[in-house]
């Protein structure tokens, strides 16, 4: 049994479907990614979750029972649109949304001083909101996210805004969080964030799912049978065994050779062998941004027609 | 229960602790205080700024002149009648050194006409101090020369000022004194307070709503607790800080008055120095006691009970109103379209308030104080005079259902509003929404 199970929802709104059956199981102890163009109701679906909106059909299940307003507590969420109150001190903010989480007053303020000590505030507990920089306020709004600790985390689009360094060290705590048990539930455009931390993602478009699976699953389903191979020697095509397609912008040494259907990578290396002199062959998987696209435009395209 | 107190702990103190709140709850007595004295203390600069005004009087009749007594203000001095035959003439012989000429007529005392002539400007303070005395002093003049003793005590004697006083049959069969003045001046005060009271705070609590969502700390609030708990939450931390700013103000009245009272000596008159004016007061004071008395002698306990449940049922009603309205625009400035209307309703409650006022049993009066929207401010009006059961009972039936409803209806509104950005509502959403 997934800790959190989709089943089924929909959501309506006057005049259009935001989800249309959206199922969706993630694991304990996993980092889980919602994948969709804008608009695909991504949003809708986290806000679902997080029981901000009612969905119309359909349930969700937490450690396998169904969710209810107290549950909310057990959830950490950054939104995407997020802020804090500018007037707040800080170490007051992330305390007043830890006890709005359900924490005592003890306990939040021993937590909120852990975290602030963590990501190097200590000295802004005591200054307004207003006076941060913005990547400090993107720290202290993570901070309110996790200190309660909660199972359940829900970061959208979590690195917007950060700059390198400090996007750095948030995918270290959110790594960090997910080996001490948290499970966390991943919204994103950022494909090579994706293929970095999650281990399974589902993609959306136009309110339904249409991929699903783990990282590496997906990336095997969508491999086109290209090889990349290097040798000294200029290759022929062999119309029996493979196709050359013109050499990719980026590694232009390499020869890239697509297999005719129905054979496998040894009899055409074997082959290659024979005839070349070869120095190493990579099988060109295609990268988590190709199939986004791909899925995406396809998808798009049937919907036209 | 305890989220809903964190969010009220939490609105109250954001609000509170700032520096434009703690500047404007200690600004605005000031403010008053301010608008109040400055045209006082202009008007005595004006008047101690200004040289002795050089005024002639030319008593055709000779026997009134003596009246109008010199002081650092205006120097009259008296010139026979009969040496004066053109008082123009006159006025520019004196080469300006005379600022008016009054002439008081041979025949005064059939027709009462006393001229003044100026080349310059004639205060208004100068003719009435002018008529005041002159009225007095011919009017005695007449008296006297009736040739009857003691006439002008005679006279004292017979003036009256009627008082009225109302006295209401309860339906055991007493009486009770009440006045009707009393009960209109603390009506009034009650409905204008409650009337203030909803507009100001009301207007806090929308901007309140518009600031959390273009701040977009919403989102992440509402994922802690329910949108009606934020809103419930909100309404009640705003009142909370309405009801202490009011608190503060009643401080400040009481200690300026008592401030004001010690210092100029009032209660502090000796026997000794029982001057016309200290009579005077005294007279007064006996004003004052009959007000004092009539104030007592209203019936306090269903007025107070009765303010504190209009107080509550009309701020719930209004504020919730307006932290739905809040909820559907993005910036202050977009407001407008909303609270328009809203305004609008409390203005014509507070006009029918008004209106009411000397009619409290009419039926406009009725009907005001028992639709919901207008019942708070009008049924205060009304109070004092005392109301039926049966209409207190069905307008704070009515009152409560309302604002219950729309406090519902606000929330549902406000539930969808806060995570709505982009194009700006209109009325039709919110009733999409409403849904």
């Amino acid at each position: 049994m997934a800790y959190l199970d989709i089943n089924n929802v929909v959501k309506r709104y006057e005049g259009h479907t935001a989800l249309n059956g959206v199922s969706m199981q993630v694991e304990q102890g996993t980092i889980y990614g919602l994948l969709g163009p804008n608009g695909a109701g991504k949003s809708t679906l986290i806000r679902i979750i997080n029981r901000i909106l009612a969905a119309d059909e359909g349930t969700v299940t937490l450690n396998g029972k169904q969710m209810t307003d107290d549950d909310i507590t057990h959830i950490g969420y950054l939104p995407e649109e997020r802020g804090l109150y500018k007037k707040m001190k800080v170490g007051d903010h992330i305390v007043y949304l830890g006890r709005l989480k359900g924490m005592t007053k003890a306990d939040a303020v021993a937590s909120m001083h852990w975290w602030l000590d963590r990501f190097d505030l200590k000295e802004w507990e005591n200054k307004k909101v207003e006076n941060l920089s913005k990547g400090m306020q993107q720290k202290v709004q993570f901070i309110g996210t996790v200190i309660h600790r909660p199972p359940l985390l829900i970061f959208d689009e979590p690195f917007s805004g950060f700059d390198p360094v400090n996007a750095e060290q948030l995918k270290v705590e959110i790594l960090a969080l997910r080996d001490q048990g948290s499970t966390i539930l991943f919204s994103t455009h950022n494909m090579a964030s994706v293929e970095e931390v999650c281990q399974q993602i589902t993609l959306l478009n136009h309110a339904q799912v249409v991929l699903t699976g783990s990282v590496d699953e997906v990336k095997q389903q969508h491999k086109k049978n290209i090889i990349a191979v290097q040798s000294p020697d200029t290759i022929e095509p062999n119309p029996e065994l493979f196709a050359i397609l013109p050499p990719d912008p980026v590694k232009k040494q390499d020869t890239r050779i697509k297999l005719a259907s129905g054979v496998n990578v040894r009899d055409a290396i074997n082959w290659l062998n024979e005839h070349y002199r070869l120095t190493g062959f990579t099988e060109v998987l295609p990268s988590m941004n190709e199939i986004f696209i791909e899925t995406v435009k396809s998808k798009n395209t049937e919907n036209n027609e | 229960m305890n989220k809903l107190r964190l969010i009220i702990a939490r609105e109250y103190m954001s609000i509170v602790g700032r520096k434009s709140f703690i500047f404007l709850t200690l600004g605005m007595p000031l403010l008053f205080i301010f608008i109040m004295a400055v045209p006082i203390g202009l008007a005595w600069l004006n008047d101690k700024g200004s040289d002795t005004q050089q005024i002639a009087v030319i008593d055709e009749t000779g026997r009134y002149a003596a009246a109008l007594k010199s002081d650092d203000m205006y120097n009259f001095v008296a010139i026979k009648g009969d040496t004066v035959t053109n008082a123009r003439e006159f006025y520019d012989k004196a080469n300006g050194s005379l600022d008016a000429i009054i002439i008081i007529p041979r025949d005064v005392d059939s027709t009462g006409v006393v001229n003044i002539f100026s080349e310059g400007t004639i205060t208004p303070a100068l003719v009435s101090s002018v008529r005041n005395v002159l009225s007095d002093t011919i009017e005695t003049a007449h008296l006297t020369a009736m040739g009857i003793p003691n006439i002008q005590e005679m006279v004292d004697k017979a003036h009256v000022d009627v008082d009225v006083r109302s006295i209401t049959w309860s339906e055991a069969g007493g009486e009770q004194e009440s006045s009707t003045e009393a009960a209109m001046g603390l009506g009034l005060m009650l409905s204008i307070f409650t009337y203030m009271f909803v507009l100001m705070y009301g207007a806090m609590i929308m901007n309140s709503v518009i600031e959390e969502k273009t701040n977009r700390i919403v989102e992440v609030v509402v994922s802690s607790c329910r949108p009606f708990q934020l809103m419930l939450g909100k309404i009640i931390g705003v009142g909370l800080v309405g009801l202490t700013q009011m608190a503060i103000w009643i401080v400040l009245l009481v200690v300026v008055a008592m401030v004001a009272g010690s210092a100029f000596g009032i209660g502090n008159v000796s026997p000794d120095a029982v001057s016309p004016e200290a009579l005077a007061s005294a007279k007064d004071m006996g004003a004052m006691e009959a007000i004092v008395r009539e104030t007592l002698s209203i019936n306090y306990t269903p007025i107070i009970v009765g303010f504190i449940l209009y107080f509550i049922g009309g701020y719930l009603l209004y504020s919730s109103l307006f932290a739905g309205l809040g909820s559907a625009v993005d910036q202050p400035s977009d407001s407008s379209q909303f609270t328009t209307p809203v305004i609008l309703i409390m203005l014509i409650a507070f006009y029918a308030g008004m209106a009411c006022m000397d009619n409290p049993s009419g039926p406009t009066a009725v009907w005001c104080s028992i639709i919901p929207f207008t019942s708070p401010v009008v049924m205060m009006i009304r109070l004092p005079f005392g109301v039926p059961f049966w209409q207190l009972a069905l307008s704070l039936g009515l009152l409560f259902g309302t604002a219950l409803a729309i406090t519902w209806l606000a929330a549902r509104i406000y539930r969808r509003g806060i995570l709505h950005y982009g194009k700006k509502a209109s009325f039709a959403d919110l009733f999409k929404w409403m849904k």
